[in-house]
Parts: structure tokens; sequence; C-alpha cells
């Protein structure tokens, strides 16, 4: 015996580097298992602005998936396609203790129908602002997605079932999904700055003692989902415009001949969804240090939402007097409007400061409030508007060539309004070398929509903000990024991290199923274990059957 | 999916050899080191196996989907090693002739059941995702077990000079046969695209009518007319 053992020991002795090459490679090959179904999901936003809570509190999904109309939804995981999803049937889902929810779109939210779209802008409102713990991720989706959707739907879960002994089959076949979610954990932003990036052009003469003309455009997009939101009307046209009149006017300043008796002041300013938080920051500060930027400001020029329709709407909280610089400009808008072909329809839109709303409507009305000449200029007639903060701004909701036309307009009553002459002989001042460059907008505007500018996912030292004061730069003076946080002891506003996540699909049966599985090993245990006892009943049938004719044989 | 069905696959896939082990009479010849010899006989011919192949037949990535049937066919060729391995097992072992083969066939099994289906089974059995595939790797290893054994028994039934020589090419055509059974396999699942289940079947129903051959034949020789054991 002992010395088997010690043979045994000597092989693998001898042969162990052997068996050590031999084991390595084995383990390599089989280490990787088939991953599950991952795709990414996209949060529901999640913020505090004002004392006031929007999305939900929790974010873990770690459960059973169910499809809508499936009876019990406790600490379920539900998945539904868009459509399925009614603001009565989530309020019913809250009451019912659901775990989560994940709402299929469409990989192009484009594809939507009319109808479908209303449907999503008005849940994106209502799911911000319902009160839940549910958390809500929406799931582009991919093919996969779809058969798993389609198998949540067609599973036979326990829930459904009629009797007891159905269900008890149930559990045995069900095929069910465990929605897992991966990622780094929810928390609250304190102390997340605003960048906002301002710049300037110096008029001609003592730099001080000139008007100033302020042009103002929020950056950030907002929608229900922050990883979603691209905000290429709302508001990737302003900053296009934007960026389009600091490059032209930065050439005419540096001729001396079109060198203007006014200084441009251009803000890209952060926050803009959040009641305008990077402005209102940025106002403050330019009031209490650097006076000589509102004093003798002509007027604050506001963009928002300038890349579609026909019309041009100037939003005022006051009418401007007659006589004084906004008139003027009014008038040259209204002018040019009217000269284009077709004809741009211009309205001027009078709405009061609502100072009872915690949400300030436009964003010049933070300059009013301060006693300023400011309006904002967009195609929309409303900011309340749902374009201005749904998912459904994509570049589709963007004609190039309307920005540019808009661009065309705006440029040319500034210069009428600077330069002091009428409307008719400025547009020869924007001509060819000079004009507004819809490849250069374009350009701009895709770069914009590559990734979802929400305030919260943009930091200072996030590459938009980079990019865009170079981009600033090159054309104005004084570029600077001013950062705004909020207050520590009462704070404006809280952001919470994370945006997108990935899920996991893991196919999973009930605990019942492993017993279900236990008991039929066992019984085929058995029954191996009964045929090996009973081999030589086995053994001498066939032998018989050989012998049989070899007998016949030697007879 | 849970550590119980770990525990599941683990029982289908294990305890018939254990039954194997106790109801073939190997237990009563204290025949455990001679199958563990017989499994470390198997590591070295994967080895050698696995050098001849990675020196004759280097890796391509192409990865395309169809079969390359000619490089499959060398491949399983290599595979004729196990005989040889098998053989040298059965005349280094001593003992009485159906233990030698069932020495072999056990130790073989039992050897490329611990190499090949303990980490996938310790892997993926007890992740979360359920995949039948556990299952029907964990009965498949059963099938192996018949398949290795009946393999024994040919190579033992071919060394022999008593046996038959009628016999002959029915051994030398089944020895062929469990050879290039993986590559009947990939042909049988490209050609007539089989599920797993009903490849899993197939495999069974084979690897049975060869064992019932090879068991027949094996009844059939004379000494074993004589002086049976059972």
């Amino acid at each position: 015996m002992f010395e088997e053992v010690s043979e045994v020991m000597e092989m693998f002795r001898n042969a162990f580097p052997l068996s050590f090459l031999f084991f390595i490679p084995i383990l390599i090959a089989l280490t990787p298992v088939g991953a599950a179904n991952e795709f990414s999901v996209y949060k529901m936003q999640r913020y505090d602005l004002q004392g006031t809570s929007f999305g939900s509190k929790n974010f873990l999904i770690n459960m059973e998936a169910r499809p809508v109309g499936s009876s019990s939804m406790t600490r379920r995981c539900i998945v539904a396609r868009l459509e399925e999803v009614t603001l009565s049937g989530y309020r019913d889902w809250v009451s019912q203790n659901a775990g989560g929810l994940v709402i299929l779109i469409p990989e192009n939210i484009q594809q939507l129908s009319e109808k479908e779209k209303k449907h999503l802008q008005n849940l994106e409102e209502d799911l911000l602002v319902e009160e839940s713990g549910i958390p809500v991720y929406f799931a582009p989706e991919t093919e996969e997605l779809a058969e798993i959707y389609e198998s949540i739907k067609n599973g036979a879960s326990g829930d459904q079932a009629a009797t007891a002994w159905q269900a008890f089959l149930g559990a045995a076949t069900a095929n069910g999904f465990q929605m897992v979610m991966t990622g780094p954990a929810e928390k609250p932003l304190t102390d997340f700055p605003i960048a906002s990036i301002q710049g300037r052009l110096s008029g001609s003469g003592i730099e001080e003692q000139l008007p100033s003309i302020v042009i103002v455009a929020h950056y950030d997009s907002f929608g229900v989902a922050p990883g979603l939101a691209q905000g290429a009307d709302s508001n990737g046209s302003g900053v296009v415009v934007l960026m389009e009149l600091a490059r032209l006017f930065s050439k005419l300043f540096t001729n001396s001949r079109t060198h203007a008796k006014y200084n441009l002041v251009f803000l890209l300013s952060g926050g803009g969804k959040f009641n305008y938080q990077g402005t209102k920051r940025w106002i403050e500060d330019n009031l209490e240090l650097d006076a000589n930027v509102f004093t003798d400001a002509a007027f604050v020029l506001c963009l928002d939402s300038l890349g579609a329709d026909q019309t041009l709407n100037l939003h005022v909280s006051k009418p401007p007097k007659e006589g004084s610089a906004g008139a003027e400009f009014l008038k040259n808008l209204e002018e040019l409007a009217k000269s284009r072909s077709p004809a741009v329809k211009f309205n001027m839109v009078h709405k009061k400061i609502n100072l009872a709303d915690e949400m300030l409507a436009w964003e010049h009305e933070r300059f009013s409030i301060k006693r300023l000449q400011a309006f904002t200029l967009s195609h929309l007639d409303s900011h309340k508007s749902p374009l201005r903060s749904s998912i459904l701004d994509t570049k589709e909701n963007v004609n190039v060539e309307v920005l540019n036309r808009n661009v065309g307009i705006i440029a040319e009553s500034l210069a009428a309004f600077i330069y002091n002459t009428s409307t008719t002989s400025v547009s020869q001042l924007f001509s060819q070398s000079l004009g507004p460059q819809a490849s250069i907008e374009s350009a701009m505007l895709n770069y914009l929509i590559q990734e979802s500018r929400c305030a919260q996912l943009v930091a200072p030292e996030h590459s938009l903000i980079t990019t865009l004061q170079d981009t600033m730069s090159r054309y104005l003076k004084d570029v600077k990024i001013s950062t705004h946080k909020a207050d520590k002891r009462d704070p404006e506003f809280l952001f919470y991290s994370g945006s997108q996540y990935t899920m996991n699909a893991y196919n999973v049966k009930p605990a019942v199923f492993d017993l279900f599985l236990a008991a039929a090993i066992a019984a085929y245990l058995v029954m191996i274990w009964f045929l090996s006892q009973n081999m030589n009943v086995l053994f001498s049938t066939i032998k018989k059957y050989v012998q049989s004719p070899q007998k016949v044989k030697s007879q | 999916m849970t550590f119980f069905h770990f525990g599941n696959c683990v029982a289908l896939a294990y305890i018939p050899y254990a039954i194997v082990y106790k109801c073939s009479g190997l237990s009563e010849y204290n025949a455990f080191w001679k199958c563990v010899k017989a499994g470390g006989a198997y590591l070295f011919t994967q080895l050698c196996k696995m050098m001849v192949l990675a020196t004759f037949f280097p890796a391509t990535d192409s990865g395309g989907d169809g079969l390359d049937v000619t490089g499959e066919f060398l491949k399983c060729t290599v595979d004729l090693a196990d005989l040889v391995g098998l053989h040298l097992i059965m005349t280094r072992i001593a003992g009485k002739s159906q233990l030698k083969f069932m020495v072999a066939g056990m130790g073989w099994a039992t050897s490329e059941l611990i190499m090949t289906r303990v980490i996938p089974l310790w892997v993926g059995a007890r992740g979360v995702e359920f995949d039948w595939k556990y299952i029907q790797m964990s009965f498949d290893s059963n099938v192996s077990l018949i398949h290795h054994i009946s393999t024994a028994m040919l190579v033992w039934l071919y060394s022999r000079n008593d046996l038959n020589k009628s016999m002959l090419p029915v051994v030398t055509s089944l020895l062929l046969l469990g050879c290039y059974r993986p590559l009947i396999v990939e042909i049988l699942i490209h050609a007539v695209g089989l599920g797993s289940w009903m490849l899993l079947l197939a495999k069974t129903l084979f690897t049975l009518c060869v064992g019932l051959v090879t068991l027949q034949m094996y009844l059939r020789i004379p000494a074993q007319l004589q002086n049976s054991y059972y």
C-alpha cells in the first residue's frame, strides 16, 4: 500500500511542473463565465431646489422584474415601455410599494409619434414632481433589452396563477429576471460649483465710460434623466448664437473703422435650468465688485432656444420706454425680421415678473429684478413650453439654417444699434467673409450635444467648460470662469451624483425550482444505483444471448 | 444560481462515479491508488497532446463561423494518443482482466471530471444567473464515464489475442468512432442545428449503443465464458 503511495507521489513529483503547466491554461480558459445581459440605464433627476426635493430618494435596484399589470408589485422592479407608464399607474405602483421602475425608451427618441412625445413630456413633468421612493430609470431599448422585455411580459410568474397548484407549478417553471444595478452609490454633491464663463469686447474710447451691452445664454440642459438631456435647442442653440456673435463682433471690433463705442459683455451662465443660479450669482458679484458693467448697461439680451420656427419672440418684463436703448434695438429687430424672405414673425411678449413664484420664467428676469433693461429672445412663446426641459430636445429639433438666419437678424440689429445706423445699410456689413457661417454653427452645435450638459454633470473641470473657455478666448478678452457654490447652511440647490449606471438582467429561477431539481436528481441517482446493483442480471442476459448460438455449434 | 444549485450539479456529476466505483467491485480490490495512477496518466497524456496541438496546430484568431472539418479532423486524430495512454495504463496494472479496464476507465474519467468540470461548476453554477448548461454538463459527465469505460474495454479487447478475428474490424471502427466523437458532435451542431438537449440525448444514446456492443463482445471472449466473475 505504502509503496503504491510513494510511487504515485513520485509520479506527481516528477510531473509537477508539467501538471502545473497543464492546470494554468485550463484555469484561464474557464474563468470568464458568460456575462448576463448588460445594458445602460439613466437615472431620473434628483435635486433639491430652494427647499423642495425633486425626484426619487432611492436609487438602488436589486430585485426581480415584473411587467406592468402583474398583480403583486411589492419589492419588484417594474419594466415597462414608455406608453405603459401613466401617472395614475405610477401612483398605483407607489402605493403598492414597488421597488423600482425601468422605463424603456426607443434608442432614437425622435422615432416616437407626436402623441407619444406629448405623453413623454407630460410624464417628465409629472414624475419629477411626484414625491416617491421608487427609483426610476430610463433605458434606451436595445434588441437585447426588447427580448428581455418580451420574456418578462410573457413569463408565467406565480403571481398571476388562478389556483394554488398552478402557482406552485408556475413557480417551478417560471423564468424570471433579477435586475441588478451596479455603479457607485448616489450621494449629495454638497459644494458643487456651478461655472459661468464671461468675456468682453471693449469699445473704442475710455472703456470705463462706455455703455455696455450684455449678451447672456445659459449653457446647461435639462431632462427627466440628466444623462439623456442633450438640450440641443434649449439651450445649445443659444450658446451657438452667442459664440457666433462673439466671433462676428470680435472681427468688427479689431477694425478701427468699425470699432463701436459700446462694450460688449458675453456671459455663458451655468445652472440656467435651476432658476438661473449662475446668472444670479454673476449679477451679485458684478453689482458689488465691478460696478461699471451695469451702471451703463444699455440693455441685457438673453438668448434661449433659437433653433427653430418662423417666429421670434422678445420676452420682456416691462416694455421698453420709447426712445430708450431697448426700444431702439426692438425696432431694429422687428424691421430686420420683416425684411427676411420668408418674413419672420416677430412679437414682443410682455409678462410681468411673478414675485410670488419661486421659479423665474426667463433668464432676463434676473436682470429685470435689478432694474436693468433686459429681454430674452426665443422662438418659444411661453416659458412653460415643455421643450425647454425635455429629453426630446435632440439635434432634430434644431434647424441650422434657421439658427443661421437668427444669428444674422440678431447680429444686424445689434450692429445697427451700436453704430446707430439704419437697418438697411447694416446688412452689407455682414457680407460674405464676415457673415454668419452655418458650418461653424453646425460644428459647434454638434460638439455641444455630444454629451449631456445637465448642470450636475458639468463641473468647472469638465471638458465642456474648458473648451467653451478656449473658444471664447479666441475672440474675446478677459475670459474668466467664475464658480458659484450653494450656501452651506441654507443651500439654494443641491445636486446628487450619478446619472448613468449599468444594469444587469440575470435569468433566475425561483427557490422552489431548486427543490424540484434536487428531487429529480435524487430519483435519477437512485435509478443508477439500482441499475448497477443489478448489473449481473444484465450481464447474464447478454451472456445467455451470446452463448446460445455457440452451444448450438458445439452440439 | 445558488449554492444549492451548485450542490445539485455536483451531486449529479459525482455520485454516479461513486456508485460505479462501489458496485463494480473496484472497492473490493483496493483499486483506489490504481485509479489515481490512471488519472495521473490521463494528465500526462493530455499534456503530451497539448504539446502536439500547440506545435502543429497554432491557434488561428480568424474565429469564423464556418466549420473547419479537416482541421478538426486532424485535431481529433491527436486524440488517438488517448487510446495509447489507456493501453499503457492497462499494461502497467497487474490484476484481473476486468479490473484492468475498469481501473483505467474509472481513473481516466474521474481525472477528466475533476480537470474539466469542477471549475466551471464552481464559477458558473453558483452565479446569480440560472442556466441549464450546468445541469447538462453534469449529466454529460455521466455519459463520458460510460464512454471512457467502454473505450478502455475496447482497447483491452483490441490487445487480446483470443479475440475472435472477425470482431477486430468492429472493435477498430468503434474505437475510431469514439475518438472522433467530438468531430461528429461539431458536425451535428453545424449541420442539423441540434439544440443542447437533443445533442445530449444523441450523445447518450450513441454512447449507450457503443457500450452495449462492447459489453457483448467482451462477454463473447472465451476466457470470459469459462471463469467469469459474475
